[in-house]
């Protein structure tokens, strides 16, 4: 067994981090064996998993590894401050897409740079006059970050706004008023140009389809502008991955006749910006279905701006979740806690309703499963269900009425519609029928009364409610001590634990935070928020962090990694793959290393234990 | 949302370098015209709002370089354009002569559906230089060519005067507008009820 134990604080030399990064076995260190072997022989006493039998890599705070095709063909040894140019033959296009606003410092450590610049608005630079008179803006928002009800971000200077200028506010005191923000701004606005991360759709004849930001009309310019781009490269056999701009990246993807365009300063990975275009493409098919591929094809100039109309705030709430919700890069799914007989009544009488001819029925809790059945060997892809849950969750009119809505499930299939039926049963829960059959809304009508007299009277509906106010897995209450063990949730959430000690920030040995991803149930649980990762700014900041972490642990280029083990000024950060699982889990940046280990065995033994009350077993969309 | 429907139209200009399609552009979006020649390099983009027949849309206009070096961008420049402007000096010959492999270009590149119908208008740019007295393409010379194309509406423009250019670009819209509206119904797919047992998931790899 080897192991580098050293956590050293983010160096600020970038090729030094390069190296560091690429050298994740160092032979010859005995100093954390102790905690290691630990581990073996802990992991050993769990059936289910696999003892670390290799190295701690640690991986310092460079988690970047291009394994991009880029543009400008930077080699591995190339900073990524370098200015990546694509020079189009075009007078004003690379200065439209990479219209960087003041100089910030570019530190290495990226995650909090990150999050100063959004916290403090344009602290670097000073004419951010940009942000003024955007506070109150329209967004509003559906909190669907794991359960967290946190409600408004407040910054320094008091106003209450979030990176991106929008209000983070609760989905039940949200009105949601319209998906598009700011439709006064066009690229020509100063605010427009400091906005830090911008989404387009557009067409491959350069017609813009949306943006985040400002009037897609008043874009058309800077959206041919960007087609040009993607066409000028294109006409060279070649496609355009990403550019880099100064601080800016501009990401492509192409499917078909539709462009997607990300222009962020985020400083996320590339992976994961792609990933999100993804997303953003997959939101698209759920409401249209690949079926505009063929208008297209019939009539390049097909404007589809009016067949997604409406939908701006679908996009929006979607484009939010990316740094809300960590199901947007783990692709997995997340259930609401819940007593094992209680989730089982739930299951049941979907079951029961899914014999009839419906192909998913799906209760859900905001954005966290309560059960899920499926009639047929089909799957239900977790991706297909977050942007299924964004669709309904960000579209007021599901909430006022019982609703029968043609949907798309882009990896189920993309080319043709089910019809769901969505109807919200509390101001939180809400079950989706889907079905075939465009017909069938009187019988899911049906269904839908019968499965919400069950649930009623069964008392599912009250442990739902009750669930969602007490939170699943809360760090302090993690089982240090093995003989205090306990087989569920739910009996611990009568009592604390006498350790539990007032005054005591975080969980023990500074544990922050983790998420705990299944892989043969494609779902995850991640602990419930706690001081001091209370702001939705701070939960922001650490899934970025755990997003670049997965990032780097999934690099096909470098990985896959076992372990890696990071430290710089705002976590002490922890991944951990095997076979069954992933654990991400934060801990204080002055967390000891050894302890943190150890912490993370504990959290895999207390997941374990409760497994039956945070996961949907044996009813897994996979396992049929 | 909007209250009411917008339309985007793209709009390319095309013709041989100099002949003013960039001052076109100009003198129609912004009123403003420079004497100083300043070559288009790949192409411009500009927008302009217009309010049209009650109906409001947007032109995209896409004002592309006369150069031949940039000719390869082609393809992807000219697909989906809604109307094309094909532009000529006046006062030079060549200009008005290369109308026609302008013409021919745009429609082997964007190949549109139907392109004996597809919306053209020509404009015989400059008719305000040394009073007319430098003039070569007469307007009875142009407007025969634009009737042997299909009726091809025309213009006698000048980009330094204004003179015509809000006309022609009224008309460029409500062309280019009556070319888009006959395909506008989408017809979604639906799932085929009795077929739904063969809708394997795609997305599982497990």
């Amino acid at each position: 067994m080897a192991s580098n134990s050293t956590s050293q604080p983010p160096s600020s030399d970038e090729e030094e981090e390069q190296e560091a990064n690429s050298t994740v076995q160092k032979p010859n260190s005995n100093s954390i064996d102790n905690s290691l072997d630990a581990i073996e022989n802990q992991l050993s006493s769990i059936s289910f998993t696999s003892p670390i039998d290799e190295t701690i890599a640690v991986v310092s705070a460079e988690y970047y590894h291009e394994s991009v095709s880029e543009i400008n063909d930077s080699s591995l040894n190339e900073s990524y401050e370098t200015v990546g140019e694509i020079r189009i033959d075009n007078n004003n296009s690379v200065g439209e897409s990479s219209h960087a606003s003041g100089s910030r410092v570019w530190m290495n450590n990226n995650v909090e740079v990150e999050v100063e610049a959004e916290v403090d608005g344009g602290l670097s630079s000073p004419s951010s006059s940009g942000y003024a008179g955007e506070r109150g803006s329209s967004g509003g928002s559906v909190s669907s970050g794991s359960g967290t009800d946190v409600i408004r971000e407040v910054r320094d200077n008091g106003e209450s706004v979030g990176d991106d200028g929008v209000n983070t506010v609760d989905s039940v005191q949200a009105e949601w008023i319209s998906g598009k923000r700011h439709a006064d701004e066009d690229d020509a606005s100063i605010s427009w140009r400091k906005r830090k991360k911008h989404f387009f759709i557009l067409s491959h004849s350069g017609k813009p389809i949306y943006s985040r930001y400002g009037d897609e009309h008043k874009l058309a310019g800077f959206s041919a502008t960007l087609q040009a781009i993607i066409s000028f490269v294109e006409n060279g056999g070649d496609c355009v991955k990403l550019v880099r701009a100064g601080k800016h990246q501009v990401v492509f993807l192409v499917k078909g006749p539709i462009y997607l365009v990300c222009i962020s300063c985020t400083e996320e990975p590339y992976e994961s910006l792609r990933g999100q275009l993804e997303l953003l493409y997959g939101q698209m098919i759920l409401i249209l279905t690949r079926s505009v591929d063929r208008c297209f094809e019939k009539n390049p100039k097909f404007d589809m701006t009016p067949l997604l109309g409406g939908t701006d705030a679908v996009f929006s709430s979607l484009i939010h979740l990316f740094s809300q919700n960590p199901a947007t890069f783990l692709h997995a799914y997340t259930c609401l806690p819940l007593a094992y007989a209680t989730r089982q009544a739930a299951g049941a009488i979907l079951q029961d309703v899914a014999d009839t001819g419906v192909v998913f029925a799906i209760l859900m809790c905001k954005d966290k499963v309560v059960s899920l059945v499926g009639l047929q060997k089909s799957s239900l892809h977790p991706d297909d269900m977050l942007l299924l849950a964004n669709f309904v969750m960000s579209s007021e009119s599901f909430r006022t009425s019982e609703s029968f809505s043609p949907i798309c499930l882009p990896r189920y299939n993309p080319m043709a519609f089910l019809y769901a039926y969505v109807h919200y049963l509390d101001a939180d829960t809400y079950l989706i029928l889907l079905t075939a059959s465009s017909q069938a809304f009187f019988h899911l009508k049906e269904c839908r009364i019968r499965v919400e007299t069950v649930l009623s009277k069964s008392n599912v509906l009250n442990e739902v409610q009750r669930s969602m106010s007490e939170g699943g897995l809360h760090i302090d209450r993690l089982p240090v001590d093995l003989s205090a063990r306990s087989g569920s949730l739910f009996h611990q959430n009568q009592r604390r634990q006498p350790e539990s000690v007032v005054g005591i920030i975080g969980g023990p040995a500074g544990l922050l935070h983790f998420i705990y991803r299944s892989i043969y149930l494609d779902q995850y649980v991640s602990s419930e928020f706690a001081s001091p990762i209370s702001s939705p700014s701070q939960q922001k900041r650490l899934y970025r962090a755990y997003q670049r972490l997965y990032a780097s642990m999934h690099d096909k280029g470098i990985g896959p990694h076992k372990t890696q083990f990071r430290r710089d000024e705002n976590y002490v950060l922890l991944c951990w793959v095997t076979q069954d699982f992933e654990l991400y889990a934060a801990f204080d940046p002055l967390a000891d290393k050894g302890a943190a280990i150890r912490i993370c065995n504990r959290v895999c033994q207390w997941v374990k234990d409760v497994e039956n009350e945070i996961f949907l077993l044996g009813a897994s969309p996979f396992s049929w | 949302m909007p209250s009411r429907r917008r339309t985007l139209l793209k709009v390319i200009i095309l013709g041989d370098s100099g002949v003013g399609k960039t001052s076109l552009m100009n003198q129609y979006v912004n009123k403003k015209f420079s004497n100083q020649y300043k070559a288009t390099i790949g192409a411009d983009f500009l927008t302009k709002e217009v309010e049209f027949e009650d109906r409001l849309f947007t032109l995209q206009i896409w004002d592309t370089a006369g150069q031949e070096r940039f000719q390869s961008l082609g393809v992807a420049f000219y697909r989906g354009a809604d109307c094309c402007v094909l532009v000529y000096d006046v006062n030079v010959q060549k200009s008005f002569d290369n109308l026609n492999n302008w013409r021919e270009e745009f429609l082997i590149q964007a190949s549109p559906s139907d392109p004996e119908n597809f919306p053209f208008i020509v404009l015989g740019n400059k008719v305000d230089v040394d009073g007319g007295n430098s003039r070569v393409v007469s307007e009875k010379k142009a407007r025969a060519w634009c009737a042997a194309k299909g009726d091809i509406p025309y213009f006698e423009t000048s980009a330094k005067e204004g003179i015509n250019v809000e006309e022609a670009f009224q008309v460029i819209a409500k062309n280019a507008l009556k070319n888009g509206e006959e395909e506008e119904i989408y017809l979604p797919d639906t799932i085929d009820v009795g077929s739904t047992s063969q809708q394997r998931a795609s997305g599982c790899d497990c």
